[in-house]
């Protein structure tokens, strides 16, 4: 485990931190990425169990790169369903309603929150959920990150339609996709998050991309993320919530990524009572390999964790779901159940579905179940029975299957978007077998 | 006029475990014509579902000799759903419950899986047909809308099978102990289904154990199968001559060697 390849060695090349610097950037924002790169050498690469990764370039990082200016047409088109649209580090649409703005909403790209929310986001960057100094691709994100949202939704208010978020990698040239955004839920806010993240171009890249969600006391929020990031790109994610006293958070994301992906979900159940919902759906397809860590820890009295996953795995694939549930001592009454179910549609494929639970804790209720398993012969039987045909069957218990999870997808347009994903790459997927 | 015809079919299982196939049907013949309606009685054991899966297609069954045509062509070479698109309907007495699926979309799949990819079925079209035929069979609307018989009980899960059969409109339909578990004011409703499909196109092969579901559906003849043979081919008086002898007393009449507690053979379609 000590032993790094030479490829997970950090180069420290300077001009890559010099070269994600933001225009006079404060400070404390700079003593923070300075920070994270002078430790990120000496930190460990994330255990994700069995997953080797640790061969991708997921820290291949461009040392140079001029940026493309232009926006492609496709992602053009769908600005409209977004109130933030990114591409690489640019940002090129911002929408806040006005009566939002009214009410103390903040919401911006990272840039700009560094400049004009540094007191508000200098609280809640890097020091609740997530901590620079965790591991090595936390350090890095850290130091990097040049792209992101800061969303701060002050007490009380509540919001009605979903703030939406369209994040593009742009892979048309080599170029570094290092985002880091950041959610803050104030007390007995209510709202609903939308993340779409994607890529343009065909260059091989590597993408980062980490969310902290900070809920305080009483605050609900619903986060739905979709992502597709390409086929040559390697992706590292950490999407990661602090939940206080009485606060939820309902994550619902969809791994739909084309390339190999390591992706660490968790919740940190801090405050009493406080509750999280982690809902994920992956399809893993061609050669790729998408490693899931989910994990909810409970410190919180009467805290309660849920995690529901399915994934679907094609051709000759790999997917590993390892949810984790923890709980630590002093929280009474904690719950957290777990349930991790895999399809696999290919003898070639490879799939794991890794329940571990610690409880250091004896008044809690937990359990877990796990299934890796192969579409039901007399469920195929019945369908084609009425004349569908394979390749339709097939699709209607796959999506039968993933249904668990879509439909508790809240917002509408969202749930139609991840369906036709998913059609499209079992579709795909199943023209190569 | 459209001809199912099974000729001299004998169909044999592989039990997986003693990696030996066992012979369930012994040389079956049959011809079902379209506007025609059979009904196959047996005791239990005697290959009357073998049959059924067999036709439809079922990958569990192996065809050993003889054959099954539709029109003259031979249908066996077919997977199961090509056998459905050329008109084949099986009722199946265990149906398969499938989460996440409604029983409205899949039965719309259906329907489209029987037409052109660019001319599918209107949403309005579809439900003025799906209204229609679940006031006939007495259904909830709330029906279509559960996932498909997932948590149905036996005799919703009947009617649904009838349901499916009314809205795919099949040139033949088999329906396999479509009477077990229903009280008789379920098997009335089922009944009155089956008999609105009635049509010099439809034709109906209906298998059952008891003489009670042929007064509410009067078949053109009736077979008796014993031991993986058709024994005896009558019209309904024979339905009512059994009744009042029993399978023994058939059995013993024609001097048949038969065995009729061999309850140790599969059934059904496959996933029992």
């Amino acid at each position: 485990m000590n032993r790094m390849p030479k490829s997970a060695t950090l180069e420290l090349n300077p001009a890559l931190l010099e070269a994600a610097k933001f225009d006079q950037e404060p400070q404390w924002f700079a003593d923070l990425r300075q920070a994270a790169w002078d430790q990120a050498p000496d930190l460990a690469l994330p255990d994700f169990a069995k997953i080797n990764y640790r061969h991708w370039p997921l820290l291949d990082f461009a040392a140079s790169g001029t940026a493309n200016e232009t926006v492609p047409a496709e992602i053009a088109a769908q600005q409209d369903e977004y109130n933030f649209v990114s591409v690489s580090n640019a940002t090129v649409k911002l929408t806040l309603p006005a009566d939002l703005a009214a009410q103390g909403v903040v919401f911006c790209d990272l840039a700009t929150a560094v400049k004009e929310h540094g007191d508000l986001l200098q609280q809640y960057l890097l020091t609740k959920a997530i901590k620079a100094d965790e591991d090595r691709l936390t350090a890095v994100n850290a130091a990097l990150m040049t792209t992101g949202f800061f969303l701060y939704v002050p007490a009380n208010v509540t919001i009605k339609a979903p703030i939406s978020i369209l994040q593009v990698q742009d892979s048309r040239q080599a170029s570094n996709f290092v985002s880091h955004s950041v959610i803050v839920g104030g007390d007995n806010s209510n709202f609903q998050v939308l993340q779409r993240v994607t890529t343009v171009g065909e260059e091989k890249n590597p993408a980062s991309l980490a969310v902290e969600v900070i809920t305080l006391p009483g605050s609900h929020v619903k986060f739905s993320s979709l992502d597709s990031l390409g086929e040559q790109t390697h992706a590292y994610f950490n999407r990661r919530g602090h939940l206080e006293r009485d606060s939820e958070i309902d994550w619902t994301m969809g791994v739909l990524n084309d390339g190999n992906t390591i992706a660490d979900f968790d919740s940190d159940l801090k405050g009493a009572g406080s509750h999280a919902e982690v809902q994920t759906v992956a399809i893993s397809t061609g050669k790729q390999t998408q490693g899931i860590d989910t994990s909810v820890t409970n410190y919180g009295k009467h805290s309660e964790g849920n995690i529901l996953q399915r994934g679907v795995l094609l051709e000759k694939s790999a997917l590993v779901f390892n949810g984790v549930g923890k709980i630590i001592h002093g929280a009474h009454g904690a719950q957290a159940q777990q349930e991790n179910r895999i399809l696999m549609l290919s003898p070639e494929a490879r799939g794991d579905a890794n329940p571990i639970l610690l409880i250091d804790e004896n008044d809690v209720i937990a359990g877990h179940a796990a299934s890796v398993g192969r579409v039901d012969q007399g469920q195929m039987y019945y369908l084609m029975s009425r004349g569908l045909t394979k390749e339709v069957a097939q699709r209607l218990v796959i999506l039968g299957f993933l249904g668990v999870v879509l439909s508790e997808i809240p917002v509408a347009s969202v749930r139609d978007q991840m369906i036709a994903m998913i059609e499209r790459k079992l579709i795909n997927g199943q023209r190569a077998e | 006029m459209a001809t199912l015809k099974v000729t001299d079919l004998h169909v044999s299982v592989s039990d997986d475990e003693e990696k030996t196939q066992r012979e369930i049907l012994k040389g079956v013949n049959l011809t079902l014509n379209t506007g025609e309606t059979h009904a196959i009685m047996g005791p239990n054991g005697t290959g009357k579902s073998t049959l059924s899966e067999t036709i439809m297609g079922n990958p569990n069954y192996i065809v050993t000799k003889g054959d099954v045509t539709l029109d003259g062509e031979s249908i066996l070479g077919k997977p199961v759903d090509e056998r459905a698109r050329a008109g084949l309907f099986l009722a199946m007495q265990y149906p398969a419950e499938i989460k996440g699926i409604t029983n409205a979309e899949f039965m719309r799949a259906a329907i489209n899986a029987r037409r052109p990819e660019d001319d599918p079925i209107s949403i309005r079209a579809f439900l003025k047909e799906l209204d229609k035929n679940i006031g006939v069979l007495n259904m909830s609307d709330e029906m279509t809308e559960r996932y498909l018989n997932e948590g149905f009980s036996g005799g919703e899960k009947k009617r649904n099978e009838i349901l499916q059969l009314m809205m795919i409109k099949p040139k033949f339909a088999i329906l396999d102990e479509i009477d077990s578990g229903l009280d008789i004011d379920a098997l009335q409703v089922v009944a009155k289904g089956v008999n609105e499909m009635a049509s010099p196109d439809f034709g109906m092969l209906m298998i059952t154990h008891y003489q009670r579901l042929l007064n509410y559906i009067h078949p053109d003849q009736v077979h008796v199968m014993m031991d993986g043979r058709i024994v005896k081919t009558g019209d309904f008086s024979l339905a009512q001559e059994l009744e009042a002898k029993g399978y023994a007393g058939l059995r013993d009449e024609l001097g048949l060697d038969v065995n009729l507690v061999d309850d140790d053979v599969p059934t059904g379609n496959g996933d029992e």
